[in-house]
């Protein structure tokens, strides 16, 4: 027993001093390293779809760099399994599924490539997305992520709900928190609905993209969660948007339980909060409307911000042939493969010339032009040490304060803002 | 902890069955007073596994109590079918099978060697290591996990992999606890004479001490059959691959991130609930007699 | 000397390697980590992990969800020890006499105990949620918010959840250790003119002491330990974080937010906790 033990461990220490041999992500060999590699894509059927025709056109063209497409396991949040796979040192070499709010981990991690020190790296990422890919900068510098994707979120609603309700279906009245209230009121009171919106109410920490943060960006005009290392949620914006959220709870207009079901696909609720996948998804099922994301006042709908949901492609340092991993992943993100990929899912790649570019899928699909138009106005999670922890420590305070009521808004933002900013520093 | 109690119950485990004990005259209102107390309380405790039966078989949900006694013409398998498509069942059933039998097999041959190395054979630190047994049985290692998933899923490299699923329950300590008490039951004089024959240990344990000891095969057998059956934290922090999850995990991620999608979502998961069940009760109904006796008496000593 | 029998160093072996495996090393390595910050990092990769000393121990005595997490296993014990112990005492009494149909009720008390959690919780889930069985009946009764997203009833379900669930277990503890009870007792009881519930609190009750304290100290251990309740049960400790328990927290701290080394700090703390209050169980129910 005891040399079978001993088997094991020899066996592990093998295959760690082997794993790290090819991780490190740091030696200069790796970067242009050559020959077969392994991806990861989202499990969701129209991203499999993109992903297998791009592996496909890959393949055809380079016999002797062969790339293997999977989807990435599913089950837990992808953040969770990415994690996981870093620490084990089983990462495929990219991943078309990486969340920027996870990027600050994986890259302490040392999981992560840094993309800035490919020789055209950082040119071909502000190339393809302009100004915007400065958000996805590390607070190092360095581009450790290539923005890729953004769903950017919108308010969907259910023009029969709202004929019911005697509203106006094309243009209702969704400018302002109050108009928003009042509408929300209606056409819970028609019954149709049981209610006007139902956002989850849990307690996972990217929750709030879903409810605070759209309204958020949109009320500060496209400000992040924190800046330059200060909370910003703690300020009168963050306060109109909590309350704006704490009498849709209290009114019970948001229900505090979460749904049974897809509520808005159920019709259980009148509005959601979605990015333009919901096209897709929602189309065939619900006689859908779509605005912009409330503001306190009311602005020009051409000014409003929101939040972009956005997925980035990432390397992960356990690749050996990144060479050929940044080929493919110009490939992936190039004129053609981005216009499959707005094609196949309706998703709206990352590019500063995207209602240019595709201006003819555009006109013969007019419904994502809004989207389209919206994405152009996006913020994202800020790039900052212990992101995930921060997201679920404010998590906690808004569902404290804003969903239950035990606690008042100030003094639950307050306190969190305070733990945030030692957070984010360290 | 657990010592003290051990060394109050004595004998071999006694059957409950053959034994009832309170043989004084009742009167009848009193026994019927007992009678309906033990069937409501047996109601409260089945009711909820019927109803997990009655609504997986449900097309549409139906929460009201009338769902408790549907129209037969509204049941069908499709919520059965429907979570076989999401976490397929066949799949997942195998995995958790693979790693109970892996637990099963370790458990029966080292956790039998040990126990009867703790009974009946005399070495330097065997009180050590019974010592060391009685501490873990009260010390759960989900308190350790981090540096547990650092050994499996880093040091080892075994994140993703059966074996690292099996490894931190390959011997089931109350397992071999209870095979030493049973081998210590039996007399010692049997097992000096099976040495003086020339027999060696190996043989004594597999020719004498196990024919003897069949219950307590069983028993560690059924107790160890729950645990890996029936766990979830654990695979589910080792395992990010459906391919390889048992089906507690899969059923467990689905309820937590795909059933707000589906369309019939409670259905689903009680399905699944029932096929994750399922297969124990119905074990434990066979083995029921055996399982009942024998696990009691080394229970109360466990 | 080695002692008569050598050959069981042979035969304990790999029992012992496990123990060493599974429980020494983790420990140990786990009093290692907890005095870094501590996190998991790829394979090979150099990065810092800074000694902090007792910095993590420090923050954890003062982190607002231990404090509830501990809050928690208290609400728990409190709910769960004396429903166990009054319920299962009586139900195994009542079990033990010869009645009808006894082998159904024991197979019925029993199978909560052998179904899979998760299969169980799914059950629950179904029967409290908002639009559940139980909120129906109750109707008007029924709190709001529902159970399950009610901060106040979120852990008293949790609790009710477990009894539920392993009563069947202590029912047969209590039933095996009646057998022990000398049956002279209750004839000299009878003699002496008790009524039978007067005999089961002078009688059966002391007579059932060291399965108590069995039943007290396993409470402990699922109490100091349970997960896949605050997982499912209430979507992730909540609502409100107002459900989380000691090891969820190890989970979202360790596994979710990559501070591995406060994790196992908290990991060590609770497991600490866990032996001194078995050791005080055991001192206070076996004193005479």
């Amino acid at each position: 027993m005891f040399s079978s033990r001993h088997g094991l461990l020899a066996a592990g220490v093998v295959l760690s001093l082997s794993l790290a041999a090819c991780g490190g992500g740091n030696q200069p060999a790796a970067g242009s390293a050559k020959g077969a590699i392994k991806i990861w894509y989202s499990n969701n059927a129209d991203e499999v779809k993109w992903g297998e025709a791009v592996v496909a056109a890959w393949n055809q063209s380079h016999s002797s760099e062969q790339v293997t497409g999977e989807q990435i396991p599913a089950g837990k949040s992808s953040e969770e399994v990415i994690g996981a796979a870093i620490t084990a040192g089983t990462t495929p070499c990219l991943i078309f599924n990486t969340a920027p709010a996870a990027v600050p981990q994986f890259q302490k991690q040392a999981g992560l490539v840094n993309l800035s020190s490919f020789s055209d790296g950082s040119s071909y990422i502000e190339g393809r997305t302009g100004d915007g890919a400065k958000q996805y900068k590390s607070p190092n510098g360095n581009y450790y992520q290539m923005p890729w994707k953004s769903n950017p979120v919108m308010i969907f609603y259910n023009k029969d709900t709202f004929k019911k309700a005697g509203l106006d279906v094309n243009n209702p009245p969704l400018r302002t928190y109050d108009q928003f209230l009042s509408t929300a009121q209606a056409v819970v009171t028609t019954g149709k609905a049981k209610a006007a919106i139902w956002p989850s109410p849990t307690s996972e920490f990217y929750q709030p993209w879903f409810d605070f943060y759209p309204l958020f960006i949109a009320q500060t005009k496209g400000k992040q969660l924190v800046e330059k290392g200060e909370p910003q949620f703690d300020s009168a914006d963050g306060l109109a948007v909590a309350n704006f959220w704490k009498q849709l709870y209290a009114k019970g207009l948001a229900p505090k339980e979460a749904a049974q079901g897809d509520p808005f696909a159920t019709g259980q609720s009148a509005m959601a909060i979605v990015g333009p996948w919901a096209i897709a998804v929602y189309g065939g099922k619900v006689n859908w409307g779509v605005a912009p994301v409330p503001t306190k006042d009311g602005m020009d709908v051409s000014s409003i911000h929101t939040f972009s949901d956005e997925k980035s492609i990432g390397m992960y340092s356990s690749c050996k042939n990144q060479g050929t991993a940044w080929d493919f992943l110009k490939f992936a993100t190039n004129k053609d493969s981005d216009g499959k990929l707005l094609d196949l899912t309706g998703q709206m790649p990352m590019r500063s010339d995207l209602a240019s570019n595709y201006s003819i899928y555009f006109s013969a699909h007019p419904e994502y032009k809004l989207f389209a138009d919206q994405a152009g106005r996006t913020s994202e999670v800020p790039n900052v040490p212990n992101s995930v922890e921060m997201w679920q420590d404010f998590r906690g305070a808004y569902s404290k304060s804003v969903i239950f009521g035990n606690q008042s808004i100030d003094d639950a933002f307050k306190q969190a803002a305070a733990q945030i900013k030692t957070l984010v520093k360290s | 902890m657990a010592t003290a109690v051990t060394e109050k119950a004595t004998g071999l485990p006694r059957t409950i069955e053959q034994r009832p004990q309170e043989h004084r005259g009742e009167r009848g209102s009193m026994r019927w007073v007992r009678l309906i107390a033990l069937a409501i309380g047996a109601l409260v405790f089945i009711f909820p596994f019927y109803y997990m039966v009655v609504s997986a078989l449900q097309k549409t949900p139906n929460p009201d109590l009338s769902g408790a006694f549907p129209n037969p013409s509204s049941l069908s398998f499709d919520n059965f079918v429907a979570i076989d498509r999401a976490i397929s069942l066949g799949r997942t059933l195998l995995n958790s099978g693979l790693f109970t039998g892996g637990v099963l097999l370790g458990t029966l041959v080292f956790g039998a060697l040990a126990g009867y190395a703790l009974a009946q054979l005399h070495f330097r630190g065997r009180q050590a290591v019974f010592y060391a047994m009685i501490l873990l049985l009260v010390l759960p290692f989900q308190l350790l996990m981090i540096p547990l998933y650092v050994l499996i899923a880093r040091d080892f490299g075994l994140g993703d992999t059966l074996l690292g699923m099996i490894l931190p329950y390959a011997i089931n300590p109350m397992a071999v606890f209870i095979f030493r008490q049973f081998f210590l039951q039996l007399p010692p004089e049997m097992f000096e004479a099976a040495r003086i024959d020339g027999a060696s240990e190996l043989a004594i344990l597999t020719r004498v001490a196990a024919p003897l000891t069949r219950p307590a095969i069983l028993t560690a057998a059924l107790i160890t059959f729950i645990g890996p059956w029936n766990e979830f934290l654990w695979p589910f922090l080792i395992t990010k691959r459906l391919e390889l999850e048992p089906l507690a995990v899969a059923l467990a991620n689905y309820i937590s991130t795909v059933a707000q999608r589906a369309a019939n979502p409670y259905g689903t998961i009680l399905a699944g609930a029932t096929v994750l069940a399922v297969p124990v009760v119905i074990l434990f109904l066979i083995f029921q007699r055996q399982f009942v006796e024998s696990s009691i008496g080394s229970g109360v000593k466990g | 000397m080695l002692g008569a029998q050598p050959i069981g160093y042979l035969f304990a072996a790999p029992f012992v390697i496990y123990l060493v495996g599974i429980y020494a090393w983790p420990f140990f390595y786990s009093i290692y980590m907890s005095f870094f910050d501590y996190f998991f990092a790829a394979p090979g990769a150099v990065v810092e992990r800074p000694f902090v000393g007792l910095a993590n121990y420090a923050q954890a005595l003062q982190d607002p969800l231990v404090h509830i997490a501990i809050r928690n296993v208290i609400i728990f014990l409190v709910i769960n020890v004396p429903l166990t112990v009054a319920i299962s005492m009586v139900l195994a009494t009542a079990l033990n006499a010869a009645i009808p149909f006894r082998s159904f009720f024991r197979a019925a008390y029993y199978i909560p105990y052998i179904t899979a959690s998760v299969a169980a919780v799914g059950i629950w889930l179904w029967l409290f949620s908002g639009f559940g069985l139980v909120d129906k009946i109750l109707g008007p009764l029924a709190p709001k918010p529902s159970f399950l997203v009610n901060a106040f009833w979120a852990m008293p379900i949790i609790a009710l959840y477990v009894t539920w669930k392993g009563l069947g277990f202590y029912i047969l503890l209590y039933l095996a250790a009646l057998q022990s009870i000398p049956k002279e007792l209750y004839e000299a009881a009878k003699v002496d003119g008790a009524s039978r519930i007067a005999s089961f609190f002078a009688v059966t009750v002391p007579g059932l002491r060291s399965a108590t304290l069995l039943v007290v100290i396993t409470s402990v251990i699922v109490g100091a330990n349970f997960f896949t309740e605050p997982y499912l049960l209430t979507g992730g400790g909540g609502p409100d974080n107002q459900s989380v328990s000691p090891v969820f927290l190890i989970y979202r701290f360790g596994i979710q937010q990559n501070h591995a080394g406060y994790a196992a700090a908290i990991g060590l703390l609770l497991a600490v906790g866990v032996l001194i209050i078995s050791a005080v169980n055991r001192f206070v129910l076996e004193r005479d």
